[in-house]
């Protein structure tokens, strides 16, 4: 499975003028690949993370999980597919407070009211137990660090057996070790687990773990590549 | 696992929901215990009629209630026992005096005379002593609610009412009317005390054989043209009405009622909503990672029902033991059955209102706020 953008355009109105952030994006993701969105802040690439995740309509232009068009679906139709395809990791792990850590990875499975099976738990402990949080299970987000949080919502992504992974600025609140941590799972989840890995980010440290760059200035695609030697430099 | 949710969040979120729950609590018992004294106060206004052992009341043309009736001839009496569909009637004195307390003060008393030997407008239970007490002529009763009120007369307490010599010889108990304390006396002695004319009475009360009530009433009627003929049942509802109406006691309760209903509702409102508001982020990623709005209700609404029903048990559990407190002591109150599942309803209907401001808010968390 694929996901592409097709002439993907955005506009954004400030009460008194429209103001484009994103233009004519035309791409696509591919299975096994750990892809890196970078460039300056309000070049677009949240925007068209967001787009891609279906949690944003584009003005224009259309967003394909292979041949399917999933552009103009109704509320409903937009859950269901987020439900089903993506798995999101955001800036800030974003765990619901009163849930303890298992509860807050099979949230992700239970959300439209699916009945939790013995096996949901077994496979949900054995998620949190692969990215080292085996003994804080039982524990609230407020017990954990910042690296622990957002390795569960790792897990919280990981859980439905996503297609695509969305990550925004998923290591910007970690220290350098955590931050290492996360793109090292991340990298996994592509590489090993053939899903679809998109990450929002302009930190530098993050670029060795990437496997495609692609860089947005003033809402468009200025860069993409595949070569390591450039994908390191940053320049692409 | 949406219900989970809701109740982890209830938990999480003790402030607010200590809130809510104050503002549920709070509906449930003030509005019951507005209504317990309401429903105290309509059995006192037709005290009488109620606990009389008569199918229907004889009382003098046009009144508008059981207490402002004009005193009616003794004669009728006859023509009313003549008929074949009467199995007795019996006359009573209802009127007012001044009972002398122990410390010499006086205090206004409603004298109800019943007449020897069979009693039948006789109190209907008693604290100390019984009903037999007032086969003698000088004998009274007063109410244990109003014993503080006269004094604390023990029994055997020899007074007066307007002058005239009566000796406390029962203790009733729940016999307030609505005009105050009531006494209860032979029939002669309350003409006595309330010099009412030789052969006049305030009311007729009559027992009917088993036959059609309402043929028995019609034929009454036209037997007695220039008096009132009233069931029971109509004459106290109609007192009721006539106290509600009158007395402005009906818009006061149903003003204080609202008042109550509104705190409540506010109280509920703005936690409920505070609480939300404070969660969008977890609302915004519930939607954001597969959560349909309908999800985001059934969580909302979820937390409302948990909120609600144990703000509802609290709520009647202090209820309960508020009207057991006041079971003995001068606030009257009275609660019965069938209001219980009617302030319940009322109160989760009003509860879930109050709770759709916060709904509408959580329904607004946008998915693509998560990403900052």
């Amino acid at each position: 499975m694929i996901i592409k953008a097709v002439n993907i355009s955005k506009d954004f109105y400030d009460g008194k003028q429209k103001r484009r952030v994103l233009l004519s994006i035309n791409t696509e993701f591919y299975p096994g690949e750990l892809t890196i969105l970078s460039g300056p802040s309000g070049s677009g690439k949240t925007t068209l993370l967001s787009i891609l995740g279906l949690v944003m309509s584009p003005s224009e232009g259309k967003v394909f999980l292979d041949d399917r068009d999933i552009t103009g679906l109704s509320d409903d139709q937009s859950a269901n597919i987020r439900l089903k395809y993506f798995g999101y990791v955001f800036q800030q792990p974003m765990l619901i407070e009163g849930l303890n850590l298992l509860e807050n990875v099979l949230v992700a499975l239970a959300v439209q009211g699916k009945r939790l099976s013995n096996k949901d738990y077994k496979k949900a402990e054995q998620i949190l137990e692969s990215l080292g949080l085996a003994n804080s299970i039982n524990l609230k987000p407020n017990q954990l660090s910042g690296g622990m949080k957002q390795r569960a919502s790792i897990a919280r992504a990981l859980i439905k057996d996503p297609t695509i992974i969305l990550c925004d600025e998923p290591t910007s609140s970690l220290d350098a070790g955590n931050g290492q941590i996360v793109m090292n799972i991340l990298k996994k989840i592509a590489i090993e687990e053939g899903r679809i890995v998109i990450v929002v980010s302009h930190d530098a440290r993050v670029l060795p773990y990437a496997d495609r760059l692609i860089k947005l200035e003033n809402g468009e695609i200025v860069s993409d590549t595949k070569e390591h030697s450039k994908i390191q430099k940053g320049v692409a | 696992m949406r219900s989970l949710i809701a109740l982890k969040m209830v938990i999480h979120d003790r402030s607010s929901t200590i809130g809510s729950l104050l503002g549920v609590v709070a509906i449930v018992f003030l509005v019951g215990q507005q209504l317990s004294i309401f429903f105290g106060l309509l059995n006192y206004m037709s005290v009488l009629v109620d606990h009389g052992n008569a199918d229907l009341w004889v009382m003098s043309e046009n009144i508008r209630n059981a207490d402002s009736g004009n005193f009616i001839s003794g004669r009728y009496i006859d023509r009313i026992i003549g008929l074949p569909e009467v199995d007795w009637a019996e006359p009573i004195l209802i009127g007012n005096g001044l009972f002398r307390t122990p410390n010499g003060s006086y205090e206004n008393v409603r004298v109800v005379g019943t007449k020897r030997p069979k009693l039948f407008m006789g109190p209907w239970q008693f604290e100390k002593s019984d009903e037999r007490v007032l086969l003698d002529l000088e004998s009274i009763t007063v109410d244990s609610l109003d014993l503080d009120k006269l004094g604390n007369p023990p029994i055997d307490y020899i007074t007066e009412i307007n002058g005239k010599r009566v000796i406390v010889r029962g203790i009733t108990k729940g016999a307030r009317g609505f005009q105050g304390t009531l006494i209860f006396a032979p029939l002669e002695k309350v003409r006595d005390i309330a010099k009412i004319p030789p052969g006049r009475y305030s009311a007729i009360l009559v027992k009917l054989k088993d036959v059609n009530k309402e043929e028995a009433i019609k034929k009454i009627r036209t037997i007695l043209p220039k008096c009132s003929v009233y069931s029971k049942e109509e004459l106290s509802k109609m007192t009721k009405i006539y106290y509600i109406t009158n007395t402005g006691i009906g818009g006061s309760f149903g003003f204080s009622t609202m008042i109550a209903v509104l705190i409540g509702v506010v109280i509920i409102t703005l936690t409920m909503y505070t609480s939300i508001l404070g969660r969008t982020k977890d609302f915004a990623v519930i939607r954001a990672i597969g959560g349909r709005r309908k999800d985001i209700a059934v969580i909302i609404i979820s937390e409302i029902a948990i909120i609600v029903i144990s703000g509802v048990i609290i709520g009647f559990a202090i209820l309960a033991t508020y009207l057991n407190f006041t079971r003995n002591v001068e606030i009257p109150n009275y609660f019965p059955i069938f209001v219980i599942p009617a302030l319940a309803l009322g109160t989760i209907v009003v509860s879930f209102l109050g709770g759709l401001i916060a709904l509408r808010v959580a329904l607004k968390a946008d998915p693509a706020s998560v990403f900052h």
